[in-house]
């Protein structure tokens, strides 16, 4: 699947940031980031707080303009892109938000058809059939898709979230903070979907997050940002025998060492 | 993506059905809506080739999916063919169809809808009127106890609903009391009964006019506020919080917001009355001739002490409605943000409602007494 998609778009990296700077008034948020991520795989943004990851993602998908440098998302330079080259763009790629941002006056059914339905010109009844079809591959119980998003748990709701941004069998997918207000066990299980995910529809998953525990499961490749900057880009075992200081500080912490630890035991 | 790969299209040779082209999301429309009424070969063993097709995504072995089912069903042998990489696409598909796909919503008729929203009328009226009694309560234990009484928060809400609504509800009354004098003078003149702007202008704003304005103004401005805060906070979970600490959300929330109200609605009417009157001196002298003078010596003979009281007198009245009825529909918000919004456009709508039915009743009950 994943090398059928490839040739379909031609693109090996679907996503690619150069030099990219970024501030808001006198603060600075990205001084020159640059970062590449291959077709098929899971990659992760982690960091502390404040780096700048969220920032990052948001102008990948155009909500945001960098002041300068280039993103290419699917082989498209975004930084310039507007109209309607943007949401044809924008069409090819799934965005969960860290929130789910559920549109609260849809239950989740419709919430998954809004991108089918403003987008392709398939009837009501298929849009109702694959919309019910991507809530159970998200992982929800079939009576979930009549619900409204307030009735939900704060883990359905990622999941539901999760079943819009793949309505429209994105070949890039963005997941902010997937694990972010879950408990333990809700997490794993939004790990494992995620890799399950990636191997059924052979996704490209970029991720931003700084839960340790998802890092070590389901990255296969981790940046790590701190203040603007990526110090460190590799898989998580690279990563962890890192000698920069910020990154052992990150990854040896008292939370990081349990994860670690973890990671280990799992192998 | 699948711009340079045609539309979903199935090929039918013989006793192999081909399928061409891209059975995405984008690709299918097309072929989809002639699915119901397509012309399979009739014969007793089909092929259905799907190793041709230009692209499949999840959409696409759904419909695939589909197609096998139902020619199964149809009795005939089916073979089925697919790429390697979209086995485990349609494994998936029907993994999930097989769970169960959830029905529609359930159709009501017109009777349960009729029925359910009588209900929720109902329900509603009595919570208005459980809040109420609440609030009552909540106020005589403030009246028991004036120390439990928050003066601070009293003199907060005054100065919010009260003096910074001066500006507004000043203008709008003057010019309330401009355009009453203005439309009454051009009959007016006519019968040579200029002096008697006064006793229009005096009646309207002093017995109706100033309340209402002044309760429509404050409905919007505050009552709409308190819905908005109380709801806010009950998103962010700060009433339950308030709760868990021990102090009644009604005592520290309401109550002082019903009383500041109720103290600075009738003043606030009483300054509309001395602005529209005012209003009202200035086309006289303007467009009728009658200075202030005459006016004034016209509007003291004209008017009673009780037309003043009456106009006053419903104030407070429509002071606890705005208010009881905004901090009400601030307890209701649930759960999301969106409902903040909803509930502060009802508490608008409810009060301005409830101000103007009250004012109806009052006038029938005033004009039976011969006020």
């Amino acid at each position: 699947m994943a090398e059928a998609r490839a040739t379909e778009t031609g693109a090996a990296t679907p996503l690619e940031i150069r030099d990219v700077h970024t501030r808001f008034g006198a603060a600075v948020v990205h001084h020159g980031v640059s970062l590449e991520v291959r077709r098929g795989e899971v990659f992760a943004l982690a960091g502390a707080s404040g780096c700048g990851k969220s920032t990052l993602l948001r102008e990948v998908i155009m909500l945001h303009r960098p002041e300068r440098g280039s993103i290419r998302v699917l082989g498209q330079e975004v930084t310039r892109l507007g109209g309607e080259a943007a949401l044809s763009l924008l069409r090819r790629v799934g965005v969960m938000f860290e929130r789910g941002a559920l549109f609260g006056a849809l239950t989740v059914a419709e919430n998954v058809g809004v991108p089918l339905r403003e987008h392709t010109h398939l009837a009501p009844r298929l849009v109702r059939e694959i919309a019910a079809l991507k809530v159970a591959l998200a992982g929800l119980p079939g009576e979930a898709g009549a619900k409204y998003p307030a009735e939900l748990s704060g883990g359905m709701r990622k999941r539901a979230a999760l079943a819009r941004a793949l309505a429209l069998d994105p070949e890039l997918l963005f997941l902010d903070e997937p694990t972010a207000g879950l408990d333990p066990l809700s997490a794993s299980g939004f790990d494992e979907l995620v890799s399950h995910l990636r191997e059924l529809l052979g996704l490209t998953v970029v991720v931003v997050s700084h839960d340790l525990d998802l890092l070590w499961r389901v990255a296969d490749r981790v940046a790590f940002m701190v203040e603007g900057r990526v110090v460190g880009v590799g898989t998580m075992t690279e990563l962890s025998r890192s000698e920069n200081p910020l990154v052992r500080e990150y990854f040896y912490g008292p939370r990081g060492r349990a994860a670690w630890e973890q990671a280990w035991k799992r192998k | 993506m699948d711009a340079a790969i045609p539309g979903a299209e199935i090929r039918v040779e013989g006793g192999v059905a081909s399928c061409l082209g891209a059975w995405t999301v984008d690709g299918l429309s097309g072929l989809d809506r002639r699915l119901e009424r397509f012309p399979w070969p009739d014969v007793p063993e089909l092929v259905l080739d799907g190793t041709a097709v230009g692209a499949m995504d999840t959409a696409g072995a759904w419909v695939l999916d589909g197609v096998a089912r139902s020619l199964a069903r149809s009795g005939r042998r089916l073979s089925l063919r697919l790429r390697p990489q979209d086995e485990a696409l349609l494994d998936m598909v029907r993994k999930s169809a097989a769970s169960g796909l959830p029905p529609g919503p359930p159709r009501s008729g017109l009777l349960s809808r009729l029925g359910s929203a009588t209900v929720a009328t109902g329900g509603r009226a009595l919570g208005v009127l459980a809040f109420m009694g609440e609030t009552a309560m909540a106020a005589a234990g403030g009246l028991a106890r004036p120390r439990r009484i928050r003066w601070r928060q009293v003199l907060h809400d005054l100065q919010e609903a009260g003096f910074s609504a001066l500006p507004i509800i000043g203008l709008l009354s003057f010019l309330m009391g401009l355009v009453i004098a203005y439309q009454g003078s051009l009959q007016l003149r006519r019968y040579g009964a200029s002096i008697f702007v006064a006793d229009l202008v005096g009646f309207a704003m002093l017995r109706e006019l100033s309340p209402l304005l002044t309760a429509i103004i404050v409905a919007g401005r505050s009552g709409s506020a308190y819905a908005a805060q109380i709801g806010t906070m009950k998103v962010t979970e700060e009433v339950d919080a308030l709760r868990t600490v021990g102090i009644p959300p009604l005592e520290l929330l309401v109550l002082p917001k019903v009383a500041a109200l109720v103290v600075a609605l009738p003043l606030l009417t009483v300054y509309a009355d001395v602005l529209g009157v005012a209003g009202g001196m200035v086309v006289a002298s303007s467009e009728l001739g009658v200075g202030a003078q005459d006016f004034l010596d016209r509007f003291v003979r004209a008017m009673r002490i009780s037309d003043y009281l009456v106009g006053v007198g419903k104030a407070p009245v429509f002071a606890a409605i705005v208010a009881v009825t905004g901090c009400y529909q601030g307890f209701q918000v649930g759960g999301d943000a969106e409902s903040v919004g909803r509930r502060t456009t009802v508490s608008v709508v409810q009060s301005v409602f409830a101000v103007i039915v009250v004012d109806a009743v009052f006038s029938v009950i005033f004009s039976r007494l011969g006020l």
